[in-house]
């Protein structure tokens, strides 16, 4: 028994095999092609257009949100200096690490907000994911 | 009578008139020519990593967490993030996804009391593990990942644990069994 013991511990262990980056083979068997229509030349010019007016508006967007980091960054470096110049007790209790902070939850915003008065029907969840074994 | 050369190119061991105090010795080498050839390495052990505790001014590794039923949702984001902490120098150890988790919802028909499948949900979720994380800069890298928090997507930041590595792995029953026997 002590060698079957030896055997199973000489194993390594593996991974769970993560069934999305898997493809289903119906996805790669059969050549399905999608038909699209022939597009005009204004349409492209139209479509190529507005594609630079999306870079260049999410260029903006993006440079706006590096300056917001450094700001941020700044005013929070320069509060922290003019708080060790009043106190140095305050600032190095201010510099520590909050063990409060983690673990953090959030859930993700919603299109709309729930609905006033709903009465969801009665039902159940079961779980059936695949168990992997070694 | 023709004495074929062997074409491993090592003139030594391959032809067996081997005149090493002619000029020609060694003629049809060319190994040595090509580049070092790195040995096939075997399949790596899945071994679990140091995880730091951090200093008192630093956060040891730190698992961000984003669990979502939208894939595509979910894997860009964890792009962005793993991208976001590039750009602000924040060093990120692993970037992995964990199993799916599939769900099957019933729900009870307004007439009658059978129990109707209504849907078919599977619940990913993908992990940035982050190590190093100053104390100052902490909550304001909270603050740019929550104001950039697609829909519907939940996110989960917390200390790394061996739990949370070893729940990654298969379970090996038999294993289990046998060091329950044993003690």
């Amino acid at each position: 028994m002590k060698k079957k013991l030896k055997k199973l511990e000489k194993a390594a262990p593996e991974l769970i095999p993560i069934e999305d980056f898997i493809t289903p083979l119906k996805y790669s068997e059969s050549s399905r092609m999608r038909s699209l229509p022939a597009l005009s030349p204004q349409e492209s010019e139209r479509r190529v257009l507005l594609l630079k007016k999306w870079c260049l508006f999410k260029q903006k967007q993006d440079e706006a949100e590096k300056k917001a980091i450094k700001g941020l960054v700044e005013s929070q470096q320069e509060a922290l200096r003019e708080l060790r110049l009043e106190s140095e007790e305050l600032y190095q209790a201010a510099v520590r690490r909050d063990e409060g902070l983690f673990p953090f939850q959030r859930d993700g915003p919603t299109y709309t907000p729930p609905l006033p008065g709903y009465d969801p029907p009665e039902g159940k969840c079961i779980d059936i994911t695949k168990v992997y074994t070694q | 009578m023709f004495a074929l050369l062997s074409f491993s190119g090592d003139a030594l061991l391959g032809c067996h008139r081997s005149y090493r105090s002619r000029p020609t010795h060694g003629i049809g080498r060319f190994k040595y020519l090509l580049p070092k050839e790195v040995p096939k390495r075997k399949k790596e052990k899945v071994q679990m990593k140091e995880i730091s505790e951090g200093t008192e001014y630093q956060y040891g590794d730190i698992n961000i967490q984003m669990t979502s039923y939208d894939v595509c949702l979910v894997e860009h984001f964890a792009q962005y993030v793993h991208r976001l902490c590039n750009r602000l120098s924040i060093r990120v150890n692993e970037s992995y996804a964990m199993p799916t988790k599939t769900n099957e919802v019933l729900f009870l028909e307004e007439r009658g009391s059978k129990m109707q499948l209504d849907a078919v949900l599977t619940t990913h979720q993908r992990v940035v593990q982050i190590r190093g994380l100053s104390s100052t800069f902490a909550p304001i890298l909270l603050e740019i990942i929550q104001s950039n928090q697609p829909e519907g997507v939940h996110l989960l930041m917390k200390q790394h644990t061996e739990a949370d590595f070893k729940s990654r792995l298969k379970s090996r029953p038999e294993l289990e069994e046998l060091l329950a026997e044993m003690s």
